[in-house]
């Protein structure tokens, strides 16, 4: 069994009209046994900029705190936060660091650039970044979110509309995957605020 | 001294990705038309659909060369049925045929990928789905292939299929009616095509019901 799949994870991020939507499952498991059913695989790096992390739960962990670490020194310095393009090339230029050891994880970074511009990437284990136009996915269930993904993305949505589609292909994915489900997490984020809700789906 | 292992292999993966829906009075079944090795393409115009009854077509994935012998070995039991006994084969007759004829060769398997679909005795669309040595099931929907990790989770999304454990049992088939089946198929395959590397070229879709057997095609990303 991969090293990826020893806990299970899903994550996907959806780009919307000036918006843009994140969205992880909620289980945490060692190979196919679940220990928690409430695991939080998005964190906020500053108000308009999340950070999702899948793969093994304890690289994910000690990734975001180093991560939070540079981000923080960052504010100290800038005197201010730091733009999404910006923090993408920090997680890439981390990840590559331990190019022959690396972390076994894949980021999902979703954030508002300038002009409110959403900005979405994810990137391999190794820093390799992928920009795209309307969504990410990543985690033992990618393949199956990417059909769901690309079969329910529309351009321009807003967020509410943003929010039923990302939870619809989060929720019909992690349904074909043993090692993630338990619920779902979506984070919502506007100009404005951030709407953080949780979904339930099929609790297994 | 290792031990040596061969490193020549009988199967090999064609690709290619494989759906099938039943309606209350009709049965879609679909395939691209991409047969490729590796990273090659063989042909963009490879049928992967047989009719192997009046009102029973299969559609399979993976490796063509066996695809190719079951449906020979399939169309052969199928005349001998005929002789015997003086009518077609129903769908679920052939589907219990087809998981015969894969576990037969349990210990050096068909490396093929079946979806089987058609008109029950009733005239109500059925679909079977098979692994590679029979194990089969009647579903409401199916696909198989490269692209069914890709596709099976949006047709739960859009049909979804009540759980055959609960109780009263509940009937598999879509409400959907035949133009809707067809254009869902569309949808499915035009995404799949996006993403995964295999699927792609044309798409064959055949259509089962009352009158007959109707066949049509759309073109995919050929890339």
């Amino acid at each position: 069994m991969s090293i990826f799949e020893y806990n299970g994870s899903a994550l996907v991020a959806m780009v919307g009209k000036n918006c843009f939507a994140i969205a992880s499952d909620r289980r945490l498991g060692v190979q196919l046994q679940t220990i928690a059913t409430d695991f939080q695989r998005i964190s906020k790096i500053h108000d308009r900029l999340f950070l999702g992390l899948s793969g093994l739960a304890t690289d994910a962990q000690t990734l975001y705190q180093r991560l939070v670490f540079r981000h923080k020194l960052y504010q100290l310095r800038e005197e201010r936060d730091m733009k999404p393009e910006t923090f993408a090339n920090l997680v890439s230029a981390i990840l590559y660091e331990k190019r022959f050891g690396p972390y076994f994880c894949q980021p999902v970074i979703a954030g508002l650039g300038d002009e409110d511009k959403p900005f979405i990437c994810t990137m391999d284990s190794i820093g390799a970044k992928e920009l795209a136009k309307d969504f990410v996915v990543a985690g033992t269930a990618s393949e199956s979110l990417y059909g769901a993904c690309e079969s329910m993305f529309k351009q321009d949505m807003e967020p509410e509309d943003l929010f039923e589609t990302v939870s619809q292909a989060l929720l019909s994915s992690v349904d074909r995957d043993c090692l993630s489900g338990w619920g779902g997490h979506v984070y919502v984020v506007t100009p404005t605020e951030v709407k953080e809700r949780i979904l339930k789906g099929r609790m297994d | 001294m290792v031990k040596q292992q061969a490193n020549w292999s009988p199967y090999d993966n064609n690709g290619g990705s494989c759906v099938a829906i039943a309606g209350a009075d009709y049965c879609v079944i679909a395939a691209d038309t991409r047969m490729s090795t590796g990273y090659n393409i063989l042909t963009r115009e490879y049928s992967k659909i047989c009719k192997l009854a009046d009102k029973c077509v299969m559609a399979s994935s993976g490796f063509q060369a066996d695809v190719k012998a079951l449906q020979k070995q399939l169309a052969a039991r199928h005349l001998i049925y005929q002789h015997q006994h003086n009518k077609q084969m129903s769908c679920p007759a052939m589907a219990q045929l087809l998981s015969n004829t894969l576990y037969y060769k349990r210990f050096f398997p068909y490396y093929s990928f079946n979806v089987l679909g058609g008109l029950d005795n009733e005239g109500k669309g059925c679909v079977f789905t098979y692994d590679a040595v029979g194990s089969y099931e009647k579903v409401g929907y199916s696909s198989q292939g490269s692209g069914s990790t890709l596709i099976t989770p949006f047709l739960d999304n859009q049909l979804k299929s009540p759980s055959p454990l609960l109780l009263p049992v509940q009937d598999a088939v879509t409400p959907l009616v035949e133009a809707e089946a067809i254009d869902l198929v569309k949808t499915v395959f035009a995404s799949a095509s996006e993403r995964d590397i295999y699927t792609g070229d044309k798409i064959e879709i055949v259509v089962v019901n009352a009158t007959g057997i109707r066949r049509e095609y759309m073109e995919l990303r050929k890339d």
